[in-house]
């Protein structure tokens, strides 16, 4: 049928790239070819300005996975997504989605969409442990930035300090080995009494049942799932909207795996690190230098067995150890220059905390966007398939 | 209320080394004893000693400026706060569980029955409590109408039924919000639990440990919840769940969810809620606030997942009703939902249920419309697919598949509203006709047929912008459909009350006048006696809400049944009243017959003995 007749619906937005609706063929052609390249350098500078912002004395960029880095990533991850359909949907006879191979690569993409939306909700969920933990951190802050700094303070700041870094232990461990435990508790816990209420304090932070997903579901085995069958297309499939649909199909890969990577969420424990982009594909080679970068950092992280790779995370942890030690070996009144390195990591840990303050909220609102827009554009290409005639549908 | 006065020193304060002495006795890092009892459990002396030396702490810190005794203070004051941080969660865990597994149960305010101990049990999948539930809307719906319908028909109703239920007055809160009668809350925790509650939270606020406060408040609050929805059957299914399931389970599970959802809204979230207030009301800054979204956040983003999930599902015919369903259930709760997530903190929730709500109305649009785009396309192909289209049960589309019922070239002409009005009113029939064969008594399905066919046929006529859009011709059609259940219903009750006045059999002998076996008639007399007994007994509780209808289908029985009675009883009844014992076999006049026809359809039990006038 010709695109005409499909009077109301998206097809029948006129492009503004192009002068007409309908194109003779070899023009359409041209079209189609630019049209692509374009995404793909799109794609291809997204990613570097990631991998390398540029930056400069005014404002400096962002840590690779910090809360605003994220918030970056998800960001540029719209802008494609956006390319992407106007690029699939627009302007196209609907019926080329059930010719090869479109027919079977579609599908996949959108399978892969239900899993990137059940990872979405398992991100917020892991957005509000982190809110916890940033709660807690500002307990210490409170405690240590009074002046004097008193017994009570330090006694104050530990407890909040040792619950902190429990929560961190903990959120990663539902299912994890008890090796791991024992390594949680090998270090930042000397002498204190009362360990096991405090492990009691915080399993009521995260053990509770609504932080988490469903029974036996694992982040670590959706993302795998997800990179099933991610086959970069060949020859002739190469030049056409096969092409497209591999990259964005990576790009979700990559992103859920990098927020998965960052945010503690429900079973990460053998979340992969190998990445199944080939090389020698020019667009990609920011998204691969940045995906090894994040893999180094994640088997550094592993090995020794704390929590997520977001980096006000971790730099809470380090500031928060030491801080412990500051309050273990607490002696009132503190020295002045004891007191000026600790001045100066509250102040740290405080920067940390009015980061989260401000930033993680919009993260959540940001991912629930993701959602939003990932199950709006799922619809749509399910309304495309339906129209071009397919009464069998996938299972999705 | 004022503590004892203490043995040596005045009323209203503890000397400072008191107080100490008092904070450090029961520093649980110090000493076994101080961990083994809780001070909140103990006489009411040690608990008013307490907190006076808490309060003592506190103030000796606003006038000490010397270093050292600051700092003793300080350690003093962390230990208490530190100790009643302690107290605070045990006091809450030991008021968790007690009250929550009956009240849930049975305040659903959505039940029409009023009292606590209501029956509306939340079961497994079971039809028999929807349909229970269904019944009791009904009836509300009866009375408040004035209607008495037995069997609610169009979906319009539930839009416009409205749940009333009794609200439970808080008694020191001053939120106008709780005239909202389908919101309904219960004391979580006995007042004196929330009056010693309250004096920890006010001493743990004013010393700066809130958040300390607030944290261990929502841990405790947020299992409590966690259990309560363990109890309420609340799943867990991510979205890649929901899509893998068969459509069926899915409905038992939204079925399921209804009823989970108004309890958790109307009952416990707005307890929970009532419990902050109590708590914390008047403490510091909007703190009830915080500690409610603590613990209520993760839960009521768990619940609405699961409606979520269903809006995005794929979209197909079959699952049109149980969406609106689920629809017309979130609408219902939204103001609810607006009330209690009323703060700036709870935005989030608000929007998604809308956002979840709108999604949900889409998805029925977008059925409605695929299916219009598909009529248009390839009419008989798509009937046939919406009846075949379950493979997996029969309840709903049980009717002939071969037959669409509609004549599509008939539809063509149609303004797409009308095209969507007529399919509605089609997949309509084809669920009554489900419906139906779950009534056992054939009979009682034919008129559960002509009861409901009768009514959008009324609803139709009465309406001349729904008349002039469906056309006479369908409405022509379905009076057909009319006719056909009443025949059928004829059929069912009374071919074998009528097979026992017929002439065949009862001649011995070729002859006319003689000849007449008397044993098979006296069988005869017996029989139609006993099975119009029968018939009256059981018809007379069948309701047709209708008159106009009720009447005519009781002329139609009577034309029947009256004349074949007469003639029967007009041949024979020498015959009978030369024998023995002649009234065991002719129990009833004429008249009488006639009496009992009027008693059908009216939805009362008869006395079992018919009226024998004639005697």
């Amino acid at each position: 049928m010709p695109a005409t007749d499909y009077q109301g619906s998206f097809l029948g937005r006129i492009s503004i790239r192009r002068n007409q609706v309908m194109a003779m063929e070899p023009n359409s052609h041209e079209q189609e070819v630019e049209d692509l390249e374009l995404f793909q350098k799109h794609v291809s500078d997204r990613f570097s300005d990631l991998l390398s912002p540029p930056s400069d004395d005014s404002s400096p960029s962002d840590p690779l996975l910090s809360i605003a880095w994220l918030r970056k990533l998800l960001d540029m991850f719209l802008c494609c997504e956006a390319e992407f359909k106007a690029v699939l949907i627009m302007d196209r006879d609907p019926s080329q989605m059930t010719r090869p191979p479109l027919d079977r690569l579609v599908p996949e993409l959108l399978e892969r969409v239900v899993k990137a939306l059940d990872i979405c909700n398992a991100l917020c969920l892991g957005v509000d442990s982190v809110r916890n933990v940033q709660k807690l951190a500002e307990i210490a802050v409170a405690a240590l930035e009074q002046r004097p700094i008193g017994d009570g303070q330090a006694r104050r700041a530990k407890k909040a300090l040792n619950s902190l870094i429990t929560a961190m232990m903990l959120e990663d461990k539902d299912g994890a080995s008890a090796k791991s435990t024992e390594r949680a508790w090998s270090f930042g816990r000397r002498g204190t009494s009362s360990t096991s209420a405090q492990k009691d304090r915080t399993a009521g932070l995260f053990r509770s049942p609504s932080c988490n997903m469903a029974k036996n579901w694992s982040a670590a085995k959706q993302i795998h799932a997800m990179s099933s069958n991610l086959v970069p297309p060949r020859g002739a499939e190469a030049s056409g909207l096969a092409s497209p649909v591999y990259i964005m199909s990576t790009i979700f890969v990559f992103v859920m795996w990098t927020l998965v990577a960052a945010i503690p969420c429900q079973e990460r424990n053998g979340l992969g690190t190998h990445f199944p982009v080939p090389r020698q594909l020019a667009w990609a080679q920011p998204m691969i230098g940045l995906q090894e970068k994040i893999a180094e950092e994640w088997k550094k992280k592993e090995k020794k067995g704390s929590a997520g790779l977001l980096e006000e995370m971790q730099r809470l942890e380090k500031i928060g150890q030491s801080l412990i030690d500051f309050a273990d070996g607490f002696q009132f009144p503190v020295e002045a220059e004891r007191l000026e390195e600790v001045k100066t990591q509250v102040e740290g840990l405080a920067d940390i905390c009015r980061k989260m303050e401000e930033g993680l909220v919009p993260l959540q609102q940001q991912i629930r966007e993701v959602f939003h827009r990932v199950v709006r554009s799922r619809a749509e290409f399910l309304d495309v398939l339906d129209q071009a005639g397919r009464l069998t549908a996938p299972t999705v | 209320m004022e503590p004892p006065p203490p043995e040596n020193n005045n009323a209203a304060a503890l000397p400072f080394e008191t107080a100490e002495k008092i904070i450090l006795r029961w520093d649980s890092t110090a000493s076994e004893e101080a961990r083994e009892k809780m001070i909140f459990q103990s006489d009411r002396q040690e608990v008013d000693r307490y907190l006076l030396a808490v309060d003592e702490i506190q103030r000796s810190m606003s006038s000490t400026s010397i270093s050292d005794d600051h700092n003793k203070l300080n350690s003093a004051l962390q230990i208490a706060m530190a100790r009643l941080e302690d107290e605070f969660r045990n006091i809450l865990i030991s008021h968790t569980n007690p009250i929550e597994a009956d009240s849930l149960m049975t305040t659903d305010p959505s039940s029409s029955s009023r009292s606590i101990s209501s029956n509306t049990e939340v079961d497994d999948e079971g039809t028999i409590a929807d349909e229970e539930e269904e019944e009791d809307d009904d009836a509300a719906a009866a009375d408040a109408e004035g209607d008495g319908d037995a069997s609610s028909v169009s979906k319009g109703n539930k839009l416009l039924r409205y749940h009333s239920g009794e609200s439970i007055s808080v008694s020191n809160s001053s939120s106008s919000y709780r005239s909202t009668s389908s919101i309904r809350e219960i004391d979580l925790i006995p007042s004196d639990a929330v009056y010693d509650l309250r004096s920890i939270a006010e001493r743990m606020i004013s010393s700066g440990y809130l958040r300390e406060c607030i944290q261990v408040y929502g841990s405790v609050r947020k299992s409590a919840v966690d259990a309560s929805f363990r109890r309420l059957g609340i799943e867990k299914l991510s979205i890649g769940d929901v899509q893998r399931l068969e459509w069926d389970q899915l409905e038992a599970k939204i079925r399921r969810w209804i009823r989970a959802a108004k309890v958790c809204i109307r009952t416990l979230f707005s307890s929970e809620k009532k419990l902050c207030e109590q708590i914390f009301h008047g403490i510091g800054t909007a703190i009830d606030d915080a500690c409610f979204m603590e613990t209520v956040k993760g839960p009521a983003i768990q619940l609405f997942n699961f409606a979520e999930a269903i809006s995005i599902s794929r979209r197909s015919p079959e699952k049109l009703f149980k969406i609106l369903d689920l629809h017309d259930a979130l609408m219902d709760l939204i103001p609810d939902i607006d009330i209690v997530f009323d703060s700036k903190s709870s935005e989030s929730i608000r929007i998604q249920a809308a956002e979840i709500l709108s999604r949900l109305a889409e998805a029925a649009r977008g059925i409605l419309s695929e299916f219009e785009n598909a009529v248009l396309r390839e009419p008989s192909k798509t009937m046939n697919e919406l009846i075949v289209s379950k493979p997996s049960t029969g309840s709903r589309y049980s009717g002939d598949p071969s037959t669409p019922d509609l004549d599509f070239t008939e539809l063509e002409g149609k303004n797409p509203l009308a095209i969507h009005l007529i399919w509605i009113i089609v997949i309509l029939q084809f669920n009554l006709e489900g419906k139906s064969k779950h009534y056992k008594d054939a009979s009682l399905s034919h008129l559960f047929i002509m009861n409901n066919i009768h009514y959008i046929v009324q609803k139709v006529k009465g309406s001349p912008e729904l008349r002039a859009m469906i056309g006479d011709d369908y409405l022509k059609k379905m009076a057909g459909k009319l006719q056909q259940a009443a025949t059928s219903y004829q059929r069912a009750t009374w071919v074998k009350v009528l097979s026992c006045l017929r002439d065949e059999g009862l001649h011995v002998s070729g002859g006319f006048s003689s000849g007449v076996s008397k044993s098979a008639l006296r069988e005869r007399f017996k029989s139609f006696n006993a099975m119009f007994e029968e018939v009256h007994r059981t018809q007379a509780t069948w309701l047709i809400p209708d008159s106009q209808l009720r009447e005519e289908l009781r002329i139609s029985i009577s034309e029947k049944l009256i004349p074949a009675y007469r003639s029967f009883l007009g041949r024979f009844r020498s015959h009978i009243e030369s024998g023995r014992h002649p009234e065991n076999y002719i129990k009833y006049s004429v008249e009488d017959l006639e009496a009992a026809v009027l008693d059908f359809f009216e939805g009362h039990p008869v006395s079992q003995h018919l009226r024998k006038r004639s005697q």
